[in-house]
Formats: structure tokens, sequence, C-alpha cells
């Protein structure tokens, strides 16, 4: 899209290489050290640290890395944990965004500046207090925390939803006002179902976020419900206790892989939003 | 807001009738935004009140028995503590070395991509994945990366030097946890870039190409001085995560077995909210611990707002103010 206008028209070597030569560098840079994970993951356990490359695929390490930490249960926590959490915060945060961006009441501008400000204030000075709370409830080692901050929707969503409202033309909400719906109505059948780009874009980052904490389920939840970031803090071993690097690695890819194909799946779904809304590059 | 409803003069409803209605829509906002509003109250509001008061007292986070008020104490004690001491000069250290590379790196990135490259959406993926990997996945990535037995680092390397061992994680701890940090964060600060390189219409490049500028006149006084705004946004951001970097230190131990909360990191990689966290959640120490978090929350308060009111001077909004 942007040219430099006055390329020539044959493309000399020395160009081609100031545009690809730094990229390039960059990029293997980036990816070398995910790469090396991926490595780490196929080799023999005797081969870690012995050769630099793995003489074959050991394909049992994935195997093991599933069945001997209960993978399947720590997903499946982080699956409900992280899918609650979305849903609520989301769907929350959208109609939150709603009120603020099309309906009046006093001091509006102020609390929306509140809401722009807890995104400020420092994670562990909301939390510690928090905490505090919730152990004082009985609510530590189960879900509630989560589903209570997702009922509180989040900043971040809150402000996304807000500023992509605010482009709806406002015929939309007259013409149904004159048909007679009312505000939750008009958010249920109009704005929402054409939120679809602020709803992918709110949901992959507030599923990230919980599928990728450790902080809070470490401090929260107890060993048997907490999730699979946690449970991945943690090395594999064999049964003397040895770390097994090369199973973890399995289990490092497995714990990664289901957030970048759904990011892959999503970005296209975000990039296409973000066209068809006209904010074009 | 006003204005909309001065719009017609003419229909104006009688004011008993005038005020029902104004009472109706504000009636209507509040229950549209009540659910933030009561989590705001709840889980914000008043935690952050108590943290406030509790920083006045000695609680343990357990026993509401020997609860007392202690005055300032606990922030005499802050301001005296020589951990406390020690953590704020290793964060600003980190801060003065992460916060300057990564701006510089997230820009870079963002022109790089921006250019007119073949595969740039594969480039842009590739600069973004960290972004998006999980923090326990991306301690994983580096502590592999860097082990001394089997890591491909210390291997690259030796292929230049013979014989070349370093305990990165032991030795230099500190280095690793900055191209860590800088690693995780490039790729959303290259698209807050590209989003504010894209917003920046060709035409003004172009028209001062064809009166001649160079390349880097174009960068220094029509691409730069656009982007400021982007550039001051990702400033102050990066200083506020750096001040505030807590996970990857504790998750970034020597040992490969991994850790459990609670663990202690290494000297080099004792930070500020470190120091807090292990203060609270370790030493129990929860009064203490939400002085040491006060503090840090009005130095996070205060930094933003002096970046705010500085940002005039330097910071091209597009159009002047006043």
């Amino acid at each position: 899209m942007s040219s430099w206008g006055a390329s020539p028209p044959i493309p000399r070597v020395a160009d081609r290489v100031s545009r690809y030569g730094p990229v390039l560098v960059a990029a293997a840079l980036f990816a070398l050290p995910i790469f090396w994970v991926v490595v780490v993951s196929f080799k023999k356990q005797s081969e870690y640290g012995s050769s630099l490359f793995p003489a074959g695929f050991q394909w049992a390490n994935y195997e093991l890395a599933v069945v001997l930490a209960d993978f399947g249960r720590f997903a499946a926590n982080s699956v409900l944990l992280s899918g609650t959490y979305t849903v609520l915060a989301v769907l929350v945060s959208a109609l939150v965004g709603y009120g603020f961006a099309r309906h009046h009441g006093p001091g509006r501008n102020k609390l929306f500046v509140l809401v722009l400000a807890t995104w400020m204030v420092p994670n562990l000075v909301l939390f510690v207090p928090q905490f505090v709370l919730f152990a004082r409830l009985g609510l530590t080692n189960t879900y509630w925390p989560w589903i209570l901050w997702g009922l509180s929707g989040s900043p971040f969503a809150i402000f996304l939803f807000r500023q992509f409202f605010s482009s709806f033309p406002r015929e939309l909400d007259d013409a149904a006002e004159v048909d007679g719906a009312g505000p939750l109505r008009i958010f249920l059948q109009i704005y929402l179902p054409n939120a679809g780009p602020a709803l992918a874009a709110s949901a992959i980052f507030m599923f990230l976020w919980v599928w990728g904490d450790w902080l809070y389920p470490g401090l929260l939840l107890h060993q048997d419900n907490t999730t699979l970031a946690v449970r991945m803090a943690n090395a594999y071993v064999d049964p003397r206790g040895n770390p097994l690097q090369t199973v973890t690695m399995a289990g490092v890819v497995l714990y990664v892989m289901p957030l970048i194909l759904f990011f892959a799946f999503a970005q296209r779904y975000i990039v296409r939003g973000i066209v068809t809304t006209g904010i074009k590059g | 807001m006003a204005g909309a409803t001065q719009v017609l003069p003419r229909t104006m409803p009688r004011p008993a009738a005038w005020r029902r209605r104004r009472v109706r829509r504000a009636v209507t906002f509040y229950l549209l935004i009540s659910p933030w509003l009561l989590g705001f109250v709840l889980l914000s509001a008043v935690p952050l009140a108590a943290a406030f008061v509790m920083s006045f007292t000695n609680y343990d986070g357990l026993n509401l028995d020997y609860l007392q008020l202690v005055g300032t104490d606990n922030y005499a004690r802050a301001l005296a503590d020589p951990d406390a001491q020690y953590a704020v000069g290793r964060t600003l250290l980190l801060m003065a070395v992460i916060v300057p590379i990564g701006l510089v790196l997230q820009l870079a990135l963002a022109l790089m991509v921006n250019q007119p490259i073949r595969f740039s959406n594969v480039f842009r993926t590739i600069f973004y994945l960290p972004y998006v990997i999980p923090v326990v996945a991306a301690v994983w990535v580096w502590k592999i990366f860097v082990d001394p037995t089997g890591g491909v680092l210390n291997a690259l390397i030796g292929t230049v030097v013979p014989g070349f061992n370093v305990r990165w994680l032991v030795q230099y701890p500190t280095a690793v946890l900055a191209v860590l940090t800088i690693w995780s964060a490039a790729g959303g600060g290259m698209v807050v870039f590209l989003a504010g390189l894209q917003g920046i219409p060709a035409e003004f490049r172009e028209a001062a190409m064809i009166d001649g500028a160079s390349r880097v006149q174009v960068a220094r006084f029509i691409t730069l001085p656009l982007l400021s705004p982007v550039i001051f946004f990702n400033l102050v951001t990066g200083i506020i995560v750096a001040l505030q970097v807590l996970v990857q230190p504790m998750l970034l131990s020597p040992g490969i077995l991994g850790l459990n909360p609670g663990t202690v990191p290494p000297r080099e990689n004792y930070f500020y909210v470190v120091h807090a966290y292990i203060e609270i959640f370790t030493k129990q120490l929860f009064g203490y611990g939400s002085a040491l978090l006060w503090l840090l929350f009005t130095v996070v308060l205060g930094l933003t707002l002096v970046l705010f009111k500085t940002s005039r001077r330097w910071v091209f909004y597009g159009v002047e103010p006043s």
C-alpha cells in the first residue's frame, strides 16, 4: 500500500538486501527459541544434551506428556475456567460498552475515566485485598473469583466495545425505538449481532488471559482443580525424580498449540472485521 | 449530550414530563452499566480502600485477633527496608534497559513489516507470536534455549568459541529476563506502531520526496512526529509494565524443575513487586506488603500524570491545543 513512489523499475540487489535482510534476521532470532522447543520435544531423553538434532521423531514424548501429568484433566479445568470467564466478561463488557456508547446519565464521562483508571492500577494492588476478601468468603479453591470478575466485565473490553458501538449509525436505534423496542432488545437484536469483530477480538484476549495466567490460579486454586498453566510450570520427571526436558517441551507444545490454532483462525476473522468496518490500512 | 436535548426546542415537553424523561434515561444508563459499576465498587473500590487501611495495620492475612493499627510504621519500614531499596534499584535498572530497547525494536519491526515486502503477513505473525504465548510457556522457551546442557545458545556460540559454557540463568539471570520480556512484548508494541504507521497518509511522504527530501529526512520530519502519540502510548505502557514485573522473574528460576509459588528468584532478579509478593504471600505480612503496593500505586499514578502533562511538549496530535 505505502509505496515509496520513486522506486526504480528493476529492483536492484542492494535494495532487496536492505529490504529483506533485517526482517529475515529478526524473524530468525524471534523464531529460533520457539523452534528449539519443538526440536527438543522430538528428542529422545538420551539425546538431550548429547546431540544437537534428534535422529528421529520421538512421538512417544507427546503420549508421555499427556499420560504422566493427567494432562486431560488440567486442560479441561483450563477450558472450563477460561471459557466461563470469557463468555461472561465478553457479554457483560459488550452491554456496559453499549451503555457508555449510547446512553446518557449524570457522571457518564467521569465513570468512563474510572473504567480506564482501573486498567492502570497495578494488578497486585487490586488482587491482594481481593484475595483476602475471597479467602474470608470461602471462595478460594473455587472458580467463583473468575465468575465474579467475568460478571463485572473487563475494562479493556468495555473500552473496545464502547469505541466500536460509537461508530454505529444512530438511525438504527431510532428506527427500533419507533417500533417500541427497549434498550435491552436494541442491544440484543441490533448491537450484539453486529459486533462480530469486537466480540472476536475481546474473546481472544479474555481467553488468552485466563489460559495463560499462572499467578491467580496458583494462589487461589488447589492442586486438583488448578489450570494447565500451573501444572506446566513444573517440569515432568522420571520415577527417580530426574527432569525429563524432552517430555516437558512436548507438554509445552500441547499447552500452546490450541491457542495458536485458535488465534490463527480468529485472526483472519478480526482482520476481515476491521476491513469491513472501514478501518483500512 | 446536553446538546442533543436542546436541538428540539419547539417540541420541548412540559418541565415535569421532561424531568421524568431525563430520570428514565439516567436510570436506563445506570442499569446498563450496573454490572461494571457493582463490580467496580465491590471488587475494586472497596478492596483498594481496604488495602489502604490494611497498610496501616499489622494484618497477617489470617488472624484478626492480633490486628492492630500501627500507624505509618509500615511506610517507615518500607522506606528503610534494605531489601526494598535493593529491589527498587534492580527494577529501575531493568526498566532503563528494556523500555528503550523494547521501544526501538517495536518501531523497527513495524517499519520492517510495513514495507512492501513479500510474506509480510508471515513476518508479522512470527513477531506477534511471542506476545500470544502464555508466560509459563515463554519462560520454558528461554530456559531451554539458554540451558547449558541441551540449549542451542551455548552450542551456537560454541561453534565460534570452542568450549564455551555459560550457565546463563545463574551467571546472567537479569540479562535472560530482559531478553525474555523484550521478546514477549515486542509483538504487541509492533501492532500498535503498525496501526499508527498506516494512519499516516502516503501522500505526506510522497509530497516530501517530490520536494527532494531524503528517506532519513522523511523519517525524521514526517513519520516520527506523526507517530509521536503512538511512541508516547507505548512508552507509558512500557514503563508501567516494567515497574510491575513479577511473574517472569518468579518463574525464571535457575533450576530446571520448575517451581511453586513461594520460590524466591535469584538475587539479581529480585524486583520491587517480587519483594511485595514475597512479603505478602510467603511471609504473610499483608499489612507491610499493602504499604509496599500502595507506594507503587502512587508512583505509577504520579508517573502517568507527569507523562501526560509533559507529553504536550513533544507529542504531536495533529491539532494544536489552544
